[in-house]
């Protein structure tokens, strides 16, 4: 057998899979990216509504960019820049009055002053008090997850975690304990009286899990989407002038530098193995390419599932693939404004979230309506509008706007409750209900449904974090048990996306932490 | 007339509870003189039985045992102070196509029944049983230890930590994952990944739901359910059991081993708070103003009233009083007591049989679970309840008049908050959907019934103290187990007060009949030679 020309295989040309392929080239292997798609970026490509109006198909921001992933591609290079939005959340209430969070800790405590004193008070200590926890589940992101059964040498480098929460203080430290597995409900509820807060708080804690705010876990979810915060403002993401694809062409473009070669059009159909090792890939064109390892930014599921096949897998590992809980419930509206839309009670632009949610009631009832089976009634939404932060998305003096529908079922595509129109009407009288002016700018719209999630980016049920954000599928065993490593049962086929640790809206940690896998098996570094 | 000599005693136990009297009893086992007061008539708290209508017995809140520690039944020798537990041999859902699933004493014919319903899931049901069976040993140890405080740097904490990283290590790894997804996961999601029978999973699930304010789909549900296999383990009882003369049976036997060491158990005496000098608790206040000294004071009763009501908050550290604060307890079960003029006639498998003599539960199907939960979010008793129902007559005659029945009915949701709070005549309306539930099974029972007493949690917060009817003395939650219950640092059955301990099932390990808080307890004073 000749011996292959190709150290590596990576499928897909998402975050994750250009974070890996830029790594490997750096350390000297030969690296092809394939992705399926006309452009490279995967769920990250940029898309237009009309021409001229830019959108991200399904992020809202960068993520928290790891730095000790991106920090040698030297993303700015390559024509990264990150703005962060200021004010950073806002929700209309009632009555004109409305709740607006800055940068400046001063100005978003005058905000919540107006509607509650004592929540003013609290909200400084309970900002730095979640940013501190969010720093310790950063540094977990930054390591591959440890085996707690694992050999007793495995666990070392967790020493200095262990001593980084100790040095929390005692206090500091139990409450840490006692937040994560708590429900977000109690943990506002603890905290603030303002309806509308918790609310808006709620609704960050159900992104990425399919469980209302009285769940269990819903507080480490709501903590996972503040690592990475900048210092001193919890809450704030960070997101990339011109779009989250430009961050997808930089790192293509640092990857190319590296050598990497990225092919366009080239959908993998299966995974070859040979000997029980993965030996490359089979091409829906008929092609064949013979690599040394495979890198896989598909979810699990597909990956080995449907990908890879079952074959040469222990039945016990496919039960557990298939437990995998791909829940979805997320959809997307973007649409193309011919002016900003005024939101009522709220004076400034809000280049930041502006969030749909007016109590922890309604985040739970959305909820509910979605765990039976059809479309919340009263929707939770967070709407975005980039173009008011960065005017290169849209012509002069219009806009685009994005908004994250959530606890949409998986359902079939257009069917009653599930259709993209249905849904999207509803969304837009829900807005005009606070921005009479909206219906009227729009001059047009585009709907993403869990399933065209599915069916154009390959994540199972649409969910774009591939895999829930439960308390049962993060760290050793994310994405499942005794195979969170990035290494599959399969020898030379690993695994690289969010579907991994440390999971959804944390950029390049797993790609980094899948391309080290790798060195280490190839023999390091040439 | 005699004079009274003032005595002073080692040790005072507030509450009569099955905690309290096993902390006496330990107590005085090993030499201390030891009061119990308890506020009611009679001893057992929660676990009581009492004549509530002429000739009918009722276990009036709890109502099954299974989960009393064994160390505790043979160091107590309950058996010779009365306690025998009849075991419930099946258990029967009724299912509303006119179905059931039932399980059996006998193992080949439970696979039979469940062969019935799906072939996979009579294999599954083997196997699941064996890993619950092996996680409630791997779990085990952990009830019978104080918890240690994980941001001690003592070397006691220290080595306890150590021990016990070390235990789940030596589980395996396969293990150690399996009961990572019981402690995180919610049992629907858990079960589903053994089963498809839409009836045993509800079936299974409905007893991770017993006692929480969450719903079959909720994460940490599942640890609810692996709580009540540890009953199972140790061979003593097969599953869950019916003590005969009711649960206020086995307070009596163990009232009766304290008294047998010793103990005095004094009844109608209210406690209204702990003596305290300085950093020292003295003795307690009884409700007539009567002082009783002694050198070290035991609360069984739960967290809040233990520290935010006995004693002056303002002595304790604010962190201490902030976690209780916190702690939660949102009563959400409720009792239907039932004294019948005949058996309740299933249509789904009519006439007398051998299933009247096991658990029977109306828990149809998950969502059916879940929407009854949903009910309760909004602040209302379920108008479609989980009901688990025992007819202890049919395994103890002396519960009812011959020929008549006591029916005891658990109900979930009744959620302590509800909209507009509990009067009598929510208390009734929560009575009759539980009865009009039931009725859609068993048709007759509305004719059949004698008498009905309905317990809202606000009752059970009446008449036992627990706070907001928890039935578990605080929620079994994840944030509120092991080290968190009820608050880090003082999670080893002691208090920042000198002399003053607690045993209640609002500390660890808590919850159900099980007396490892008051034996725990009652360890940590006679370690700290205190009485």
């Amino acid at each position: 057998m000749s011996v292959p020309r190709l150290d590596a295989i990576v499928i897909g040309s998402g975050l994750e899979e250009l974070v890996a392929a830029a790594r490997l080239a750096g350390a000297g292997r030969r690296v092809v990216v394939l992705e399926p798609r006309d452009s490279v970026g995967g769920a990250a490509a940029g898309e237009q509504i009309l021409p001229g109006f830019r959108m991200d198909p399904v992020y809202a921001d960068a993520g928290f960019l790891d730095p000790r992933a991106l920090g040698d591609l030297e993303l700015d290079r390559h024509g990264v820049s990150l703005l962060t939005p200021d004010p950073f959340l806002a929700a209309p209430a009632d009555r004109g009055d409305s709740l607006v969070l800055w940068r400046d800790l001063a100005r978003s405590r005058a905000s919540i002053a107006r509607r509650s004193a004592g929540d003013a008070d609290h909200w400084p200590g309970f900002a730095a008090r979640m940013e501190t926890f969010a720093r310790v589940l950063e540094e977990l992101a930054g390591r591959p997850p440890v085996r707690p059964g694992g050999p007793l040498l495995d666990l070392a480098p967790f020493l200095g975690l262990g001593r980084r929460i100790r040095g929390l203080g005692r206090e500091r430290m139990t409450e840490l304990f006692r937040v994560l597995p708590l429900p977000a409900h109690d943990l506002l509820e603890d905290e603030f009286r303002d309806p509308l807060l918790k609310g808006v708080l709620a609704a960050m804690s159900v992104r990425g899990v399919f469980q209302g705010p009285r769940s269990p876990g819903t507080a480490l979810a709501f903590l996972h989407h503040h690592v990475g915060s900048p210092g001193g403002v919890f809450g704030i993401r960070t997101v990339v002038r011109g779009g989250v694809a430009r961050l997808a062409d930089a790192l293509a473009t640092a990857a190319r530098a590296r050598g990497v070669e990225i092919r366009l059009g080239a959908s993998v159909e299966r995974i070859a193995c040979t000997n029980g090792r993965a030996a490359g890939v089979a091409l829906a064109s008929g092609e064949e390419i013979v690599s040394r390892v495979v890198v896989s930014g598909a979810d699990p599921r597909r990956t080995l599932l449907d990908l890879a096949g079952t074959e040469a897998l222990d039945p016990d590992f496919v039960h557990a693939v298939r437990q995998i809980r791909f829940r979805g419930g997320f959809a997307r509206i973007h649409l193309a404004l011919s002016e900003a839309p005024r939101f009522e009670g709220i004076s400034e632009a809000v280049p930041g979230v502006i969030a749909i949610a007016s109590d922890l009631e309604h985040v739970e009832r959305a909820y509910d309506d979605a765990k039976h089976g059809r479309a919340s009634e009263l929707p939770v939404l967070e709407a975005r509008i980039p173009s008011l932060a960065d005017a290169s998305l849209a012509p002069e003096g219009r806009h685009v706007m994005s908004v994250d529908v959530r606890f949409v079922p998986v359902g079939d595509r257009g069917q009653g409750d599930y259709a993209p129109d249905a849904l999207a009407d509803r969304v837009v009288e829900l807005l005009a209900e606070r921005a009479p002016t909206l219906p009227g700018t729009i001059l047009e719209r585009k709907v993403l449904m869990p399933a065209d999630m599915e069916e154009r980016y390959g994540w199972t049920n649409g969910d774009p974090y591939q895999g829930e954000l439960a308390l049962d599928q993060l760290l050793f065993m994310r994405p499942v048990p005794g195979w969170a490593g990035y290494r599959t049962p399969i020898p030379g086929l690993y695994l690289c996306g969010t579907g991994t640790h440390p999971a959804g809206a944390i950029t390049g940690a797993s790609g980094r932490h899948a391309a080290n896998a790798v060195l280490e098996d190839l023999g390091g570094a040439r | 007339m005699t004079v009274q000599i003032p005595r002073t005693w080692d040790a005072i136990v507030i509450g009569g509870g099955h905690n309290g009297l096993v902390c006496a009893a330990y107590l005085a086992r090993a030499g201390r003189k030891v009061l119990v007061l308890e506020r009611r008539p009679l001893v057992g708290g929660a676990a009581v039985t009492e004549e509530v209508f002429p000739g009918f017995r009722f276990t009036v809140f709890s109502y099954v045992v299974s989960l009393l520690r064994p160390e505790i039944i043979r160091d107590l020798d309950l058996p010779a102070h009365g306690l025998n537990v009849v075991p419930l041999e099946s258990t029967f859902n009724p299912l509303p196509d006119g179905d059931y699933l039932a399980t059996w004493a006998d193992p080949e014919e439970t696979r039979r029944e469940l062969y019935r319903h799906s072939p996979r899931d009579a294999d599954a049901y083997v196997e699941f049983g064996r890993l619950m069976q092996r996680m409630a040993m791997a779990v085990k140890p952990i009830l019978g230890i104080s918890p240690p405080d994980p941001g001690s740097w003592r070397p006691k904490d220290l080595l306890a930590m150590g021990r016990l990283g070390k235990h789940f290590r030596d589980l395996g790894e396969k293990e150690l994952h399996a009961l990572v997804k019981l402690m995180t996961m919610s049992s629907a999601d858990y079960l589903s990944e053994w089963f498809e029978s839409e009836a045993l999973k509800a079936a299974k699930s409905a007893s991770g739901i017993i006692g929480t304010f969450l719903g079959p789909r909720s994460p940490g549900t599942a640890y609810v359910l692996l709580h009540h296999y540890m009953g199972e383990i140790d061979g003593v009882f097969r599953a869950w059991g019916f003590a005969r003369g009711g649960t206020g049976a086995v307070s009596e036997s163990i009232a009766s081993a304290a008294r047998s060491f010793g103990a005095e158990v004094r009844t109608d005496a209210a406690v209204e708070r702990v003596l305290v000098e300085g950093d020292r608790a003295v003795g307690v206040v009884l409700g007539d103003g009567k002082e009783l000294r002694a050198k070290t004071v035991v609360s069984g009763l739960d967290p809040r009233r233990t520290f935010l009501e006995l004693v002056e908050p303002a002595s304790l550290p604010e962190e201490l009083v902030s976690a209780v604060e916190r702690f939660r307890f949102r009563g959400s079960s409720g009792k239907v007591n039932l004294a019948l003029s005949e058996l309740p006639n299933f249509t789904a498998l009519p006439g007398m049989g051998p299933h009247l003599k096991g658990a029977i539960a109306i828990a149809p199907s998950v969502d059916y679970l879940e929407r009854a939960y949903d009910d309760a979010k909004r602040g209302e008793f379920s108008r479609r309840p989980f009901l688990d129902m025992v007819i202890p007559s049919m395994l103890d005659p002396t519960m009812a008049p011959p020929g008549k029945h006591v029916m005891s009915i658990f109900v979930q949701y009744a959620p302590y908050h509800r909209n507009g709070g509990w009067d009598d005549a929510s208390r009734e309306a929560f009575g009759d959907a539980v009865v009009d539930t039931l009725a859609e099974y068993a048709p007759n029972i509305r004719s059949a019934i004698l008498h009905r007493q309905v317990i809202t949690p606000a009752d059970i917060e009446a008449v036992t103290g627990l706070s907001e009817g928890n039935i578990f003395g605080g929620e079994l939650a994840l944030s509120q187990l092991f080290f968190l219950r009820p608050s880090p640092a003082w999670s080893d059955h002691r208090t920042p007060l000198r002399g003053y301990y607690q045993c209640g099932s609002g500390t660890h390990p808590g919850g159900g009949i099980m007396g490892a808080s008051g034996r725990l307890a009652a360890n940590a004073v006679i370690a700290d030679g205190t009485a």
